[in-house]
C-alpha cells in the first residue's frame, strides 16, 4: 500500500503474452479514436497507459471521458467517477418509471448496510429473506452410543458445519453439566463427588437419578434455548436406553414445532474405541484427576462396560434416527425427512476419521499485491517466484511420501504458486478470491477516494459487505459450501488459495464468528498445517524467509481479535450460563 | 461439488466405480417419477447415466398392452407367455451391459423387480462383474397418490393409446391389484437399498456408501412431486445492460417492465391454478432473484399491493439467492464482440468453438455457472410452493436445461427472451413447458443488439436458436421430452 503513493517509481509490471495482445488491440482502437484529437499522446514504456473508454463500464451510454488520473491495469475496469454517477441515475430513472418502486439499495454495499430504518425498510426485511425458510427449523438432535465412540466429535464436527451454514447452532453437553455442578457442589460443600465407573453403573440408584437429572435439565435447557431462537440443540448425552428414548420423545413432542431425531454412533472397530478411550484419559479430564494414566484408563473401561450393560441400540421402529457406524464408513437413515436432516445426513456420510492434514497456502507475492491493489490476475513477484520455487520442499519435509493432492484457484497467481509441486493438481473455480467488482485493480485509498460512503460500510460490516458488482464475505461462504463438504471426504490436501477464501475455509475449521472472519490473519508466505483432532484443529504455521508486503487491514479502531488458540482440547466444564 | 470436475479420460467419476440403481416397487408407486428425475440430476451433473425402463423395452419389442398375450400380466401363466417374458427381460438386461461396457457409470433399472428372487438373480449377475448394485424400492401407502399417478401417467402411457380412459384405469388397477399378491417387499439386507415412501415423503437407507451413493440419497431426500408450477423470466432492462460489474439499476421501461411482469404473473398463475380447482388464494408463491440489482429490482412490485397501497401482500415471499448472479464475463466486461476479437484474438477463437465449456479470461464458464448452480437445484427440486425466478438469460437457461434434460452443450443456445414468461410444470416423465409472451419494449432482443452483455448471450445471437417450449402467445403445452 505504500507502494501506492509513488506510483511514478513502480517497476513496470510483467505482462502476459495475454495482456500485450490486448494492449494490442486497444492500441489500435485509441490510435483510431485520436486521428481527431492529436494532443492525446500515449506512452507505453512507463505507463501500460490509462484503460480507454473501451474497457470502462459506461458504454455507448456516456460520451468518452477525458482520461481519468488514474494509471491501468488492463484488468481494471472502474472509471470511479463515472460509475458513481450511474448511481444517482437510478434515482432519476425511478422518478420516471410510472411504477411504485420501494427503496432502492443505495450504496454499493447492498443489504444491511444502509443506514436508514425507515418503515418500508422495515417490511422490506420480513418479506425479503436471504435466508429461506427452513432457517425457521427447530431440531433436536439427541446423541446416541456408548462412551468413547465419537459423540462429541460428532456434535461437535456438526455443529461447526451447521454453524457454517448461518444455522443456529449448541452443543448441549451432559458430560460437562455433570462436572461443573460436581465442581460448584465441591467449591460450596469442599465435598469431592465419586465420579468414578461406579458412578455410572445401573445398579447404583442414587447416582443413576442424578444422572437422569442431569439429563433432563439439560435437555431443559436446549428447549429452552430452542424456544428463544435457535435451530439446531444438540444434546450430547449417551441416551443409551429405549426408555431414556422415549422419554425424550414425550417432552419433545409437548412442544409445538419442535422435532426430534436421534444420531446413534455405532463403533466396533477396536482401533477407534482405543484411541477415543487413549484420547479420554490423556487429556486432562477432570474426572481422572488424581488417577495415573494406567488407573484411568481401566476406570474409564469400566465405564463403558457398565453402560453396555444397558446398552439398547436403535430399534425402535417410529423414531426418526440416523445410525453412523465407524464415523462414516456406513449411515443409516430412518424416517428423516426435511431439508436440514437431509443435510445433516449428507455432511455425516462424507465424513471419515483417517488422520491427514490440510495445508493453506496464499499464492505467492503478486504484482498487485506490491502495488497494492486488490484483484486482478496478475503474475507473481520476483518474491512471489521464490516462494513457488521453496514451496515443494516445504510440503515434503512434512509430509514425506503421503499422498497429497494439490487444489488451485483458476487464476494465474496461485497456478503458478503450485507449478513446481510434485503432486496432482485440481482447479477450482470457487476457489477464485472474492470478486471485488467495480473496485478491482484499485488500492484501498483509491477505493476510499471513489466510493466514501461504502469503504465506511466495509469497515463496519465487513462480513455482509458486497463489493458492487462483486461480491461479499458471506456469498463467498456460501459458494464455499461444496468445497468444504469435499475437503471433508478428502486426505491430505493443500490448497493455494487467495487471502478472503482462507480466511472463510479457516473460520470453518476453527469455528470463528463471522464478525471476525474477515480480519483473520492468512499472511503471504505462509504455510497454515491443520490437523483436524477430536475436538478441533492443530494448527502449526511455517513462515518461509521471503519478504512480502503485508495486505491485512486490521479492524478500524476496535483492537484485532487476538489470534485464535489453536483450540482443539475438550471443554470439560459447560460454560457459564 | 458435482461431478465433472473430477471426470478422467474414461469419463467415469474416478472412485465412484458403476453403479446399478434397481427400482423396487409395484406399479405406479412413482418409480418412473423417481428413476427420471435421478436420470435428470446426474446427468446434469456430468455422469453418464441412462434409465433402462423394462415396460418401454416390452413395449418396443412386444408393442402396447393390447398385443400381449391375455396372461402376460397375471399370475398364472402359459408356458409361451413364460417363455416370452424371459425373452424381454434378457433383452433388457443386454441393454443395461451395453451401457456400462460402451463407457456408461450409472444405470437406473426401471422395474418391478418385486421378489426377492427376482431381485437377487438381477444383483448377483451385476455384483460379480464389479458393479455397485443399490435397491431403490418405491413404496406408497397413500391410495390418492396411487390413483392419482394411474390417471396422470398410465393411462396415457403408449400401452392405453386409443382406449376409453375409465377403461384404461380399470385395466391398470386390475394389473395392479395382481402384482400386489406376490409383491415382496425389500426385507433382505444383502444389498444396499434406499426405501422412499410416497414419493419422498420419507425415505429410509441402509447399508448405503460411497459418495455418488450419498449424493443420489441427498437428491432423493429432497424430490417431492406434488403439483407445482415453475416460472422463468428474466430481469426487467438495466441502464447499463452489457456490464456485469456495474450492476445497475432498472431502467426506466426496466421498472414498467417489472409492473408488467408482476400482473402477467399473477393473472396467468390464477388462470392456470382456477383450472385444476385450487384457490390461488391458498397457495403461495416464492420469488427467487439474485443479489443483482436488476433482478431483485424486477420482484419489486411483487412486494406491494399495487402503486397506491405499500402494505405487503400475502403469500407472498421473495428470496434472494447469491449464487443466482449471471455469468460473469472476466476481462470482456463491457466489451462488444468485435472489441473481443480485436484483443483477443486466441481466446475468442476458443470461444467461438466451444461457448458452453471455454472461460473467458477470469471469466465464468457455462460450464463454472452449472456448478455454481447445482446447490441451487437441491433447493428447487424441494420447494413444494409455485416458483418465480426472476434471472438472468444465463442462469435461466442452465436451469431449463436441468429441468428438460438438454445435453450441456447445448444450454448456451437456448433463447430466453425478455419478455416471455416460460412455465415449466414437472411430471413423471418430464416436464411440460411453454412460454407466454407478455412485453414488448425496450431491451427484448429485436431492440438492439448493442445493449447485450454478448458473452451471456452469444450463442443466442448467432448459432441455430433452440427453444424448449411452443411458441409465444401460444397456450398449447407441448411436451418438452420426447
Amino acid at each position: 500500500m505504500s507502494a501506492a503513493d509513488t506510483p511514478r517509481e513502480r517497476p513496470s509490471p510483467t505482462l502476459t503474452r495475454r495482456e500485450l495482445a490486448a494492449v494490442d488491440g486497444v492500441l489500435q482502437d485509441v490510435e483510431a479514436a485520436n486521428k481527431s484529437s492529436p494532443d492525446i499522446t500515449i506512452t507505453t514504456t512507463a505507463d501500460v497507459g490509462t484503460p480507454p473508454a473501451v474497457f470502462g463500464a459506461g458504454g455507448p451510454m456516456y460520451a468518452p471521458s477525458a482520461p481519468s488520473p488514474r494509471r491501468g491495469s488492463l484488468t481494471s475496469f472502474g472509471s470511479v467517477g463515472r460509475l458513481k454517477q450511474f448511481d444517482q441515475s437510478n434515482a432519476t430513472s425511478r422518478i420516471m418509471s410510472q411504477a411504485s418502486t420501494p427503496r432502492s439499495v443505495v450504496g454499493i454495499g447492498g443489504k444491511g448496510t444502509s443506514g436508514d430504518a425507515s418503515l418500508e425498510n422495515t417490511f422490506l426485511n420480513a418479506c425479503v429473506g436471504a435466508k429461506p425458510d427452513y432457517s425457521e427449523a427447530k431440531i433436536v438432535l439427541a446423541m446416541v452410543g456408548l462412551p468413547a465412540r465419537g459423540k462429541s466429535y460428532l456434535s461437535n464436527k456438526l455443529m461447526r458445519y451447521l454453524k457454517w451454514l448461518e444455522y443456529d447452532v449448541k452443543v448441549f453437553n451432559v458430560g460437562q453439566l455433570r462436572r461443573s455442578r460436581a465442581r460448584q457442589k465441591a467449591q460450596q460443600s469442599g465435598k469431592r463427588e465419586d465420579h468414578r465407573a461406579s458412578y455410572f453403573s445401573h445398579v447404583n440408584a442414587e447416582a443413576t437419578r442424578i444422572r437422569d437429572q442431569l439429563a433432563n435439565d439439560s435437555l431443559e435447557m436446549l428447549i429452552q434455548w430452542l424456544r428463544e431462537g435457535g435451530n439446531v440443540g444438540i444434546h450430547d448425552a449417551t441416551n443409551s436406553t429405549t426408555a431414556r428414548r422415549r422419554q425424550i420423545v414425550e417432552r419433545v413432542s409437548r412442544e409445538k414445532g419442535i422435532v426430534v431425531i436421534f444420531l446413534e454412533s455405532v463403533c466396533d472397530d477396536p482401533a477407534i474405541i482405543a484411541a477415543n478411550v487413549a484420547l479420554k484419559v490423556s487429556s486432562g479430564d477432570p474426572d481422572y484427576k488424581d488417577m495415573s494414566r494406567e488407573e484411568a484408563r481401566a476406570d474409564f473401561e469400566r465405564r463403558i462396560r457398565e453402560y453396555e450393560a444397558v446398552y439398547e441400540t436403535i430399534t425402535e421402529p417410529h423414531l426418526s434416527y440416523l445410525r453412523i457406524k465407524n464415523v462414516g464408513t456406513q449411515v443409516t437413515l430412518c424416517h428423516i425427512h426435511g431439508y436440514l436432516q437431509s443435510r445433516i445426513a449428507f455432511y455425516l456420510m462424507n465424513l471419515h476419521l483417517k488422520p491427514r492434514s490440510i495445508f493453506f497456502s496464499r499464492h505467492g507475492e503478486s504484482q498487485f499485491n506490491v502495488e497494492g491493489l486488490i484483484g486482478g490476475d496478475s503474475l507473481l513477484s520476483e518474491r512471489g517466484m521464490r516462494y513457488a520455487k521453496a514451496l515443494p520442499a516445504l510440503i515434503t519435509d512434512n509430509i514425506g511420501d503421503a499422498p497429497l493432492t494439490v487444489w488451485t484457484s483458476t487464476l494465474q497467481r496461485t497456478i503458478q504458486t503450485a507449478q513446481d509441486l510434485p503432486y496432482p493438481k485440481l482447479t477450482w473455480k470457487s476457489l477464485d478470491e472474492l470478486d471485488a467488482g467495480v473496485c478491482d485493480g484499485m488500492t484501498y485509498e483509491e477505493i476510499e477516494q471513489a466510493y466514501p460512503d461504502d469503504f465506511a460500510n466495509r469497515d463496519e460490516d465487513k462480513f455482509n459487505y458486497r463489493y458492487r458488482g462483486g461480491e461479499s464475505y458471506r456469498d463467498v461462504v456460501v459458494r464455499l459450501e461444496p468445497v468444504i463438504m469435499e475437503l471433508e471426504r478428502q486426505e491430505n490436501i493443500l490448497i493455494i488459495g487467495h487471502q478472503a477464501i482462507l480466511r472463510c475455509l479457516y473460520a470453518y475449521f476453527h469455528d470463528l464468528p463471522q464478525a471476525d472472519l474477515p480480519y483473520i490473519k492468512i499472511p503471504l508466505h505462509t504455510v497454515i498445517k491443520l490437523t483436524p483432532k477430536a475436538y478441533g484443529c492443530d494448527e502449526e504455521r511455517y513462515t518461509l524467509p521471503i519478504g512480502a508486503v503485508d495486505t491485512h487491514r486490521p479492524k478500524p479502531k476496535v483492537p484485532p481479535p487476538s489470534a485464535p488458540a489453536a483450540h482443539s482440547g475438550r471443554e470439560y466444564y459447560a460454560p457459564q450460563a | 461439488m458435482v461431478a465433472p470436475l473430477y471426470t478422467t479420460a474414461s469419463g467415469l467419476l474416478f472412485h465412484a466405480g458403476k453403479i446399478l440403481v434397481c427400482t423396487v416397487g409395484l406399479p405406479a408407486r412413482g418409480k418412473t417419477h423417481v428413476s427420471r428425475a435421478l436420470e435428470r440430476y446426474l446427468r446434469w451433473t456430468g455422469i453418464k447415466t441412462t434409465v433402462i425402463s423394462l415396460g418401454d423395452y416390452r413395449r418396443k419389442v412386444l408393442g402396447g398392452a393390447q398385443k400381449l398375450p391375455p396372461d402376460y400380466f397375471t399370475l398364472e401363466k402359459s408356458q409361451e407367455t413364460i417363455k416370452l417374458r424371459e425373452t424381454v427381460l434378457q433383452g433388457c438386461e443386454q441393454q443395461i451391459w451395453d451401457f456400462f461396457n460402451t463407457g456408461g457409470q450409472v444405470v437406473i433399472y426401471d422395474a418391478n423387480n418385486g421378489t426377492a428372487e427376482r431381485r437377487n438373480a438381477v444383483a448377483e449377475k451385476f455384483d460379480k462383474a464389479g458393479i455397485h448394485v443399490v435397491m431403490l424400492e418405491s413404496l406408497c401407502d397413500n391410495e390418492e397418490i396411487i390413483l392419482a399417478n394411474i390417471r396422470s401417467v398410465k393411462i396415457s402411457s403408449p400401452d392405453y393409446r386409443g382406449w376409453d380412459p375409465e377403461q384404461a384405469v380399470q385395466d391398470y388397477y386390475a394389473r395392479i391389484k395382481d402384482h400386489e399378491k406376490h409383491y415382496e417387499p425389500v426385507e433382505e439386507t444383502t444389498w444396499p437399498f434406499i426405501r422412499i415412501i410416497n414419493v419422498g415423503e420419507k425415505i429410509m437407507v441402509n447399508n448405503i456408501h460411497g459418495y455418488l451413493q450419498s449424493r443420489i440419497v441427498f437428491f432423493l431426500m429432497n424430490i417431492h412431486n406434488n403439483f407445482r408450477t415453475i416460472y422463468f423470466a428474466r430481469s426487467g432492462q438495466s441502464l447499463i445492460e452489457h456490464s456485469y460489474k456495474a450492476d445497475s439499476d432498472l431502467s426506466p421501461a426496466g421498472w414498467e417492465y417489472a409492473e408488467r411482469l408482476k400482473e402477467f404473473v399473477l393473472e396467468r398463475r390464477e388462470k392456470s391454478l382456477q383450472e385444476r380447482g385450487i384457490n390461488p388464494k391458498e397457495r403461495r408463491l416464492v420469488i427467487w432473484s439474485s443479489a443483482r440489482r436488476r433482478s431483485h429490482h424486477s420482484a419489486w412490485p411483487f412486494l406491494t399491493k399495487n402503486a397506491a397501497d405499500h402494505s405487503p401482500p400475502a403469500k407472498v415471499k421473495v428470496i434472494e439467492r447469491p449464487q443466482m448472479a449471471e455469468i460473469n464475463p472476466g476481462v470482456w466486461d463491457g466489451l462488444s464482440p468485435e472489441q473481443v476479437r480485436k484483443y483477443y484474438p486466441d481466446e475468442w477463437e476458443r470461444f467461438v468453438n466451444d461457448p458452453y465449456a471455454y472461460r473467458a479470461p477470469r471469466a465464468e464458464s457455462y460450464h463454472d455457472l452449472c456448478v455454481r448452480l447445482e446447490p441451487t437445484l437441491i433447493e428447487l427440486e424441494r420447494e413444494k410452493e409455485d416458483l418465480l425466478i426472476i434471472g438472468h438469460a444465463s442462469v435461466i437457461r442452465c436451469i431449463l436445461a436441468y429441468l428438460i434434460g438438454l445435453p450441456a452443450s447445448e444450454i448456451p443456445a437456448i433463447e430466453v427472451a425478455r419478455g416471455d414468461l416460460i412455465e415449466v410444470v414437472p411430471t413423471s416423465y418430464g416436464v411440460y413447458s411453454q412460454a407466454h409472451h407478455f412485453w414488448d419494449g425496450p431491451g427484448r432482443a429485436a431492440s438492439g443488439k448493442d445493449e447485450h452483455n454478448f458473452y451471456e448471450n452469444y450463442a443466442e445471437d448467432t448459432q441455430g436458436k433452440r427453444r424448449p417450449e411452443a411458441k409465444p402467445g401460444s397456450t398449447e403445452p407441448v411436451p418438452a421430452v420426447p
